[in-house]
């Protein structure tokens, strides 16, 4: 059937086609230093991460992954796996990445350090498509560090603005903090198993004999993966770097980072620690999950309700927003739940258009410099109508009002919860959680849409400007947040399959 | 004669422990760096005490690449060191306040 047969360690092509296009940037920055060559350096940027995603929406659509089709495909003695989950991921990185290259070209005008910019996200991107990849604590360490790291540099960028580096600071202290903790909790499990690759820990899961280890260093890598989706009690970075990070970058950290951060999560806690072997220990993890994802959706929303600064709301409510993804892995049973994992990864997908354009559109607002608080917005419509737009359809999105796609993902994720929670009757609280945490995000929600299109403008604003990139980020993530109305179908299915295939 | 791997576990979680109070304690930007250092140092010992008790090698590889991401991380750490240094003339991490919830 296929014309040519490629080589399996081409199923990674979609993470090298990042990895070689930040090469190329560096190849241009190291020919002209000086490069402030915008068209360039963004183009480079965007035409790499929509390769990326071309490919790996190719893959998807041929069958690479599915086990009935093309198979699995388990690369360097399984520490890599390219399966459905991988691609599904890989695909929400580079549409989050092109979104955030195309953004930026008319963000960082004026700015000194162009190159080392789009190289920096490329290489945070080629992180994060290669945590989807991850198949052993090793390698998921590694990339999660390769997303880290990078990201750290992008938050403190503006090197001259104190909130920036205040940001940077912050983002990283937690960062090495966490990941430390996240690297002792892993040498617990190897020392409890005595192997770190995920199917092999598995195996060994309680025949050691060190149950007490396994479970402290279980807990300890949650502690690392709630660091990296921003989820309690690793969640106090996140509004401090979001707020200071230049607002693409924001996005970026925001959407691509939290869904790479939910599927080390999800392939770590399926495949390493099946449910029936640690309930048998004693150690049932989905009641950790319960627990926090009752309690991250909950603060992020209340805190989200009071802020007045429109960048620190959307970041509370990114915090919210794992903590509704986090009921992927709450939801999970001994015999099931596969349907609320693929409501979970929906759910980030979907999250990954709406929430980008809700940053891009904040970009878009710094980018004419009208403030950053709720009254600093006021009637903004009348100037940018198409831009407010789209910040609406993102708003309702995200509160999960129905004709949008925010809708659909939680309302799978509802009927997930009431379908599996016969066996857990504790999912009857985070399903009540997550209506009441709903209806109350709508609040916040609905006052920036209030801000935008209903206050009277604010006297004395100048023209505003049209921005050429960001206006096409914008608008394209706003299509896409419609688009996957009748296009839910294919994403569901995906995701399904996906989920299945992973299956506790 | 060998030592029991309980006492290379004990070693490491002090370590840890020192480390996690250093950074809860410690106010400049460096002495953080260096307490998060002895931490990821606690997991490499319980790595390669844990390699040596199971008998194979993947605990002492990645401690090896554990090393070397901590070193990747200082830098990093170093150059945003650098930079708060240059915005708020000193390195105590409890001065830029700016954002608070």
């Amino acid at each position: 059937m296929a014309l040519v047969q490629l080589e399996s360690w081409m199923a990674l092509a979609p993470t090298l086609l990042l990895a070689l296009s930040a090469l190329a940037l560096f190849v241009i920055d190291s020919i002209d230093p000086d490069t402030t060559n915008r068209p360039l350096l963004a183009g480079t940027a965007t035409v790499g991460s929509l390769a990326s995603l071309a490919v790996a929406v190719w893959f998807i659509t041929t069958g690479v992954g599915d086990p009935a089709r093309r198979g699995e495909l388990a690369l360097f003695g399984d520490q890599l796996i390219v399966d459905q989950m991988a691609l599904f991921f890989m695909v929400i990185v580079a549409v989050v990445t092109a979104l955030i290259s195309i953004a930026s070209y008319d963000y960082l005008r004026g700015h000194v350090y162009q190159s080392e910019y789009y190289s920096l996200v490329l290489l945070a991107a080629t992180g994060m498509s290669t945590m989807a990849t991850a198949n052993s604590l090793v390698t998921v360490f590694i990339a999660l560090e390769l997303a880290s790291l990078p990201s750290y540099a992008l938050v403190s960028i503006l090197k001259d603005n104190r909130g920036s580096v205040e940001a940077g600071l912050k983002y990283f202290l937690i960062g090495a903090l966490s990941s430390a903790i996240f690297v002792y909790g892993i040498s617990l499990v190897y020392g409890a198993t005595g192997h770190l690759q995920l199917e092999a820990v598995a195996e060994n899961v309680g025949a050691e004999g060190f149950d007490g280890l396994l479970g402290v260093g279980v807990l300890m890598v949650i502690g690392g993966v709630a660091y990296k989706t921003a989820s309690v009690p690793f969640h106090f970075w996140a509004p401090e770097a979001y707020e200071g990070a230049p607002a693409p970058i924001a996005a970026f950290l925001s959407s691509a980072s939290k869904a790479a951060g939910f599927v080390i999560a999800f392939r770590i806690f399926t495949t390493a620690f099946p449910l029936e072997a640690m309930t048998e220990i004693g150690f049932d993890w989905t009641m950790a999950f319960v627990v926090l994802a009752i309690v991250t959706m909950t603060v992020g929303n209340f805190a989200a309700a009071t802020q007045e600064n429109v960048k620190r709301m959307l970041a509370y409510s990114s915090v919210g927003h794992a903590g509704y993804a986090l009921i992927g892995l709450a939801g999970l049973a001994v015999d099931g739940g596969q349907i609320v994992l693929a409501a979970a990864m929906m759910h980030l997908f979907v999250y990954g258009f709406m929430n980008t354009g809700a940053f891009l559109f904040v970009a878009m607002a710094e980018y004419w410099g009208v403030g950053r608080t709720f009254e600093d917005y006021n009637g903004l419509s009348s100037q940018a109508p198409v831009a407010c737009g789209a910040l609406a359809v993102f708003m309702f999105s995200l509160a999960g009002v129905p004709p949008f796609g925010g809708f659909f993902s939680k309302y799978f994720l509802f009927t997930g919860i009431l379908e599996t929670a016969s066996g857990n009757p504790w999912l009857l609280a985070v399903a009540a959680a997550l209506v009441i945490n709903s209806a109350l995000s709508l609040y916040y929600y609905a006052r920036l849409v209030k801000a935008v299109w209903f206050e009277d403008p604010v006297a004395g604003r100048g023209q505003l400007t049209q921005p050429t990139g960001l206006y096409v980020a914008v608008v394209l993530a706003g299509v896409m947040t419609v688009l996957v109305l009748p296009g839910f179908g294919p994403v569901a299915d995906a995701a399904y399959a996906a989920a299945s295939a992973l299956g506790p | 004669m060998t030592v029991a791997v309980e006492y290379y576990v004990l070693l490491s979680a002090a370590l840890f422990c020192i480390g996690l109070f250093g950074v809860l304690t410690r106010k400049n930007a460096l002495m953080f760096l260096m307490s998060v250092e002895i931490m990821l140092n606690a997991a490499n010992i319980n790595l390669i005490a844990f390699s040596f008790y199971h008998g194979n090698l993947t605990g002492q590889v990645f401690a090896l690449f554990t090393m070397a991401l901590a070193a990747a991380e200082v830098a990093i750490g170093l150059g945003i060191i650098l930079v708060l240094y240059r915005n708020f003339e000193g390195i105590d991490v409890t001065v830029p306040a700016a954002m608070r919830w």
